[in-house]
C-alpha cells in the first residue's frame, strides 16, 4: 500500500454546483426545437382532429424542453469570460427563450423556424467558445465513419 | 467554492464543539439529498440555522437554492488542505 492510499479522503464533499456533468450542447435544444417544426407539419397536413389534439400537446412540451435547454445553457455553460467575449449572447439566449414560448402558443410554422435560426446562432457562440472540445466527449472514429 | 477550494483538494474536517461562524467553510449535509456533502462558506447563522454561500454566486448552488441549514446538519469545519502540497494550508 502506498502513503497515498493512507492519506486519501475517504470521504467526498461537494464545493461546487449541483452535480454537474459538464456535457452542454445547443443541439439538445435544437432537437427539441425541430420537433415542433415536424409536429406543426403534421398538424397542418391532417384532418384527423384527435392526432391534432395530440400533435398541439406534443409540441407544447417539445417546446417547454427546448426552453428548459436554452436556460441550461445560459445559466450553466457560458461564464462571465464567454459574455465578456461574446456580449451578443445574452440577448440570443433571452430572446431564444421566449421564442419557445412563442412556438409553445403558436401553430404558425414561422416561428418554428425563427426558433431554429435563433437556436443554431447560440450554437454558433457556444463553437466559438470552445464548447464543443470543452463540454463534449469525443466519438469513436469507427462511430464517426 | 473555487479559489478558495478547487476540485479534487483534500482536506481535514474538524468536528465542531460550537456553532459555525460566519465566513468559515463547513460541511454539511446536502438538505436536498441525502447522505451527500456539501462544504460552503458561512454567511449569516441565526435561530437554529445558518445560510451557505458558495464563493462564485454566479454558478454556485447554496442557500438561495437549497435554503437555510440546520445546524444539526453542520457536521465540521474545514481547517487545513493538505493535498495538492503546492497549495497546502489553513482555510
Amino acid at each position: 500500500m502506498f502513503l497515498t492510499d493512507l492519506l486519501k479522503p475517504k470521504t467526498i464533499a461537494y464545493a461546487h454546483c449541483d452535480l454537474p456533468c459538464g456535457v452542454y450542447d445547443p443541439e439538445q435544444a435544437r432537437i427539441e426545437a425541430e420537433s415542433c417544426y415536424k409536429i406543426i407539419e403534421k398538424y397542418n397536413a391532417s384532418s384527423d382532429d384527435q392526432f391534432k389534439t395530440r400533435a398541439i400537446v406534443i409540441k407544447e412540451e417539445r417546446a417547454e424542453l427546448a426552453k428548459h435547454h436554452i436556460d441550461v445553457l445560459w445559466s450553466d455553460y457560458f461564464k462571465p469570460e464567454h459574455v465578456q467575449k461574446y456580449p451578443e449572447i445574452t440577448e440570443l439566449c433571452w430572446k431564444a427563450a421566449k421564442q419557445c414560448s412563442k412556438v409553445k402558443g403558436s401553430l404558425d410554422i414561422g416561428e418554428a423556424k425563427t426558433l431554429l435560426d435563433m437556436i443554431d446562432k447560440i450554437a454558433d457562440v457556444w463553437t466559438k467558445a470552445g464548447g464543443p472540445t470543452a463540454t463534449r466527449m469525443p466519438k469513436a472514429a469507427a462511430a464517426r465513419a | 467554492m473555487e479559489p478558495a477550494l478547487c476540485d479534487g483538494d483534500w482536506v481535514i474536517v474538524a468536528p465542531l464543539a460550537r456553532p459555525p461562524r460566519v465566513g468559515e467553510i463547513v460541511l454539511a449535509r446536502d438538505p436536498r439529498v441525502p447522505g451527500r456533502l456539501v462544504l460552503k462558506r458561512v454567511a449569516r447563522v441565526k435561530g437554529g440555522v445558518c445560510t451557505l454561500l458558495g464563493d462564485r454566486p454566479e454558478e454556485s448552488t447554496d442557500s438561495r437554492t437549497f435554503g437555510p441549514v440546520a445546524l444539526s446538519a453542520v457536521l465540521g469545519r474545514a481547517v487545513f488542505r493538505y493535498a495538492p502540497l503546492l497549495r497546502a494550508g489553513l482555510l
